[in-house]
């Protein structure tokens, strides 16, 4: 980092007098002021859509409208005919779907669990920090629901917010017996963190790997179930049964590049997130198939959305190097003792602020000239990742945090002598479906979980609390359509239809979902060969019989 | 700012990509993105597993095409991986479980490949040998950071399967553990009705009260 030689030189000289020096907080008016002027959501780059349940009301991302005001790429001929029955249709391969396959096991009914890219393939796996759970002394499900309130600037939905809190504890317990290994201290108690808003340690860990560890095993815990997998299978739309029941969808199956109808008695969508979607040209920390698909599908059902005019931006994603760029630095660094310093060496704000505050922090930084530009022309402030061995004592960045060691040793950057630069990046969908406190979407017959769903979070989520809400709100689900599961439906495309006839008013050629990040240029193609061994039929097939065949 | 550019092949075919980015911005750039699998594209998933040969002769091997940034005269072959059926794993883990769950542990002739070809950095041929003596705590150490690509089973000629072991030896140990976690907690109710306040405008206001002390102040 040769190009950054004076910053840097600036960094390590104010560092001795940083080392146990705390930086300003901001205050309630300061927050709101950083929040204003410089958080992307608070910058006008949104609108109003002009169909569907929402019309006219809250408003969303720019990006986001256009897709939701999208038409279907279900050609307007196609007729809808089941391939496959199913008593419960799982849309999503991440945590949340794999949680809700996992509670659905051994109640006799069939489960096909259909994922765009392959099970696992997720938000999930790439979380880092940890999940929050009361299980400390001083902290009770009440003032984790506090911190998770205050955090979200007041706006979670308290019902939503008070399962979460209450079911952290059992949740650890259920991932726990499955054979999740969260790192505990040396009497055996598990190593409880902080994060930004919490009052109280509360974030478990598997040191910087937590979605690694919770998704790989709930991964193989699926595989042994009798779920049923549709792997790159992609969801295009949803059907229903003519009086406005859910009732199964039409997938994409990569492979043999045509779509193929399930009929299903009840749908889970836990497609989650959508930073893909690349708002305002923002890096993203998430997953290639977080393009927020479940939105636009349950949309055209008529399914409300909330809070979508609210997206976590984390504050440290990795700025450099470029190949790096937008990938998550995980908060528990922060939390650990990492300072965030601009080009000057100044410590300006304290690193465990609320996500949306802190990133709104570093954007005023750089826009005002204290950022550290990089040879590939992006701005960025230090995280000062040597501050953790300084303050915690030599080799703990290591040990805690091998996968940020990992990532940036082939770059022959190492995070325990040099400070890594960051910039805010695209992390997580606040808002998403509205949902009642079983789950259920507005529309009879489908359900949703996990980062798809709006409310719980409010305006800003705090670290480790989606690692929960996919655990709790995953098996809920589930065991809120083991509960209710109705009768198999007709298959039609009606609310399609009417959607359909309800956009004929607006000038729109977008196709939505979007499926796959457009940097990728994947689209679903119908043009595939399959790759079937030709059928001969001619004597040269002739196989020998088997002669240890007895 | 003039871009630098490199010249590689991907199965064969020449691509032209920018210096800085990896395998996987380069292949969507050339309009190949399906000839690779990416599932995160941040190193973690293990689905864009490629194997790698240089023409000026240094040493190629397994990558991760997410992770890797493009040089000049590489030459890149996608190398997918299958999932392997999984093995339910038992609680109270011993040496004769796993020996007779995955029959090929004691097939290892310690070539050492599993080690090269790890993304992860995992010292996997250790590992295999540490499993061997039934060290299960120090190989669910090793296996912290697997990211189940399956290339340690794809290169083993031996058809040991490390990184099923390894996660077959985690999940045992964990689902061992006894975790207490269990409080009896009071004033509950009230607690709740404290802070689920009609007012959305009150119920913030207790919350940061509520949060100070973990308690209803008086």
């Amino acid at each position: 980092m040769e190009w950054a030689k004076e910053s840097l030189e600036k960094l390590e000289s104010s560092r001795p007098a940083r080392l146990n020096q705390s930086a300003p907080i901001p205050d309630s008016a300061q927050a709101e002021e950083l929040l204003k002027q410089y958080h992307p959501d608070y910058l006008g780059h949104e609108r109003q859509v002009t169909v569907g349940p929402n019309a006219g009301d809250q408003k969303f991302p720019l990006e986001l409208a256009q897709l939701l005001e999208g038409d279907s790429p279900v050609e307007s001929d196609y007729v809808p005919n089941p391939e496959i029955e199913t008593d419960v249709l799982i849309i999503g391969g991440g945590g949340a779907g794999a949680a809700a396959a996992l509670t659905l096991e051994g109640s006799g009914l069939t489960v096909h669990l259909a994922t765009k890219l392959r099970l696992g393939d997720s938000n999930t796996v790439m979380a880092e920090g940890g999940i929050q759970s009361a299980l400390g002394p001083d902290d009770s499900p009440r003032r984790h629901f506090a911190d998770a309130l205050v955090g979200g600037h007041g706006k979670n939905d308290p019902d939503l917010l008070r399962i979460l809190c209450e079911q952290g504890p059992e949740s650890i317990r259920w991932l726990s017996q499955l054979g999740c290994l969260f790192d505990q201290n040396e009497d055996g108690q598990f190593r409880l963190r902080g994060g930004g808003g919490t009052s109280v340690p509360r974030v478990l860990a598997c040191r910087d790997y937590t979605g690694l560890e919770i998704m790989r095993v709930l991964k193989d815990a699926v595989r042994l179930t009798s779920t049923r997998l549709l792997e790159e299978h992609v969801a295009m739309e949803l059907v229903d049964d003519g009086k406005g029941r859910v009732t199964g969808a039409i997938l994409f199956d990569r492979n043999a590049g045509r779509p193929v109808c399930v009929s299903a008695r009840a749908v889970i969508l836990a497609t989650g997130g959508s930073g893909q979607i690349r708002l305002q040209g923002f890096p993203t920390s998430n997953h290639v198939g977080a393009t927020g698909d479940g939105l636009v599908l349950a949309y055209r059902q008529g399914c409300r959305l909330i809070d979508l005019d609210s997206y976590q931006y984390h504050p440290s994603g990795a700025c450099y190097p470029e190949a790096l760029a937008g990938q998550l630095v995980t908060e528990a660094i922060r939390s650990t003792g990492a300072q965030v310093v601009n080009a000057e060496g100044v410590h300006f704000i304290d690193e465990m602020a609320y996500r949306d505050v802190l990133a709104g922090a570093i954007i005023k930084e750089i826009a005002e000239g204290r950022g550290v530009k990089t040879p590939h022309g992006k701005s960025g402030v230090w995280l000062d990742t040597p501050m953790v061995d300084l303050k915690k004592g030599e080799g703990t960045l290591a040990r805690q945090f091998p996968g940020l060691i990992h990532r940036f040793e082939r770059y022959d950057i190492d995070p325990a002598k040099k400070p890594i630069l960051i910039y805010p990046t695209l992390h997580y969908q606040n808002g998403g479906i509205r949902v009642d406190s079983e789950c259920r979407t507005d529309i009879a017959g489908l359900w949703a979980a996990g980062e798809v769903t709006g409310g719980l979070h409010g305006k800003n989520r705090l670290m480790g609390n989606s690692l929960l809400d996919i655990t709790v709100f995953g098996r809920r689900s589930a065991q809120s359509v083991l509960d209710n599961i109705p009768e198999r439906g007709a298959v039609t495309l009606t609310n399609l239809q009417r959607f359909r006839a309800e956009r004929r008013k607006i000038e729109s050629e977008t196709v939505s979902p979007k499926f796959f990040p457009d940097a990728s240029g994947m689209k679903l193609t119908t043009d595939k060969v399959e790759e079937k061994p030709e059928q001969e039929t001619n004597s040269s097939n002739f196989e020998p019989p088997n002669p240890f065949n007895f | 700012m003039t871009e630098k550019t490199v010249k590689l092949k991907i199965s064969g075919k020449t691509i032209q990509a920018r210096v800085g980015e990896t395998l996987v911005h380069a292949l969507w750039a050339a309009g190949m993105a399906e000839s690779v699998k990416v599932g995160c594209a941040g190193g973690v998933c293990g689905a864009c597993t490629v194997t790698l040969r240089y023409s000026d002769g240094r040493t190629g091997g397994t990558e991760l095409a997410c992770m890797k940034p493009v040089e000049a005269g590489m030459e890149v072959f996608p190398c997918p991986v299958e999932a392997d059926a999984p093995v339910t794993p038992v609680a109270q883990p011993e040496l004769s479980h796993l020996q007779s769950v995955f029959p090929t542990l004691d097939r290892c002739t310690k070539c050492g490949s599993c080690t090269t070809a790890c993304p992860m950095s995992i010292p996997v041929m250790d590992s295999v040998l540490r499993m061997q003596k039934g060290e299960f705590q120090a190989v669910a150490e090793d296996f912290t950071t697997c990211i189940h690509c399956g290339l340690c089973r794809f290169v083993c000629e031996d058809k040991v399967k490390p990184h099923n072991m390894g996660l077959w030896i985690r999940r045992s140990l964990g689902m061992s553990r006894d975790i207490a976690i269990e409080k009896t907690e009071v004033s509950v109710e009230q607690e709740w009705k404290y802070l689920l306040d009609e007012s959305s405008e009150q119920r913030l206001q207790r919350a940061r009260q509520f949060r100070k002390s973990g308690r209803i102040e008086p």
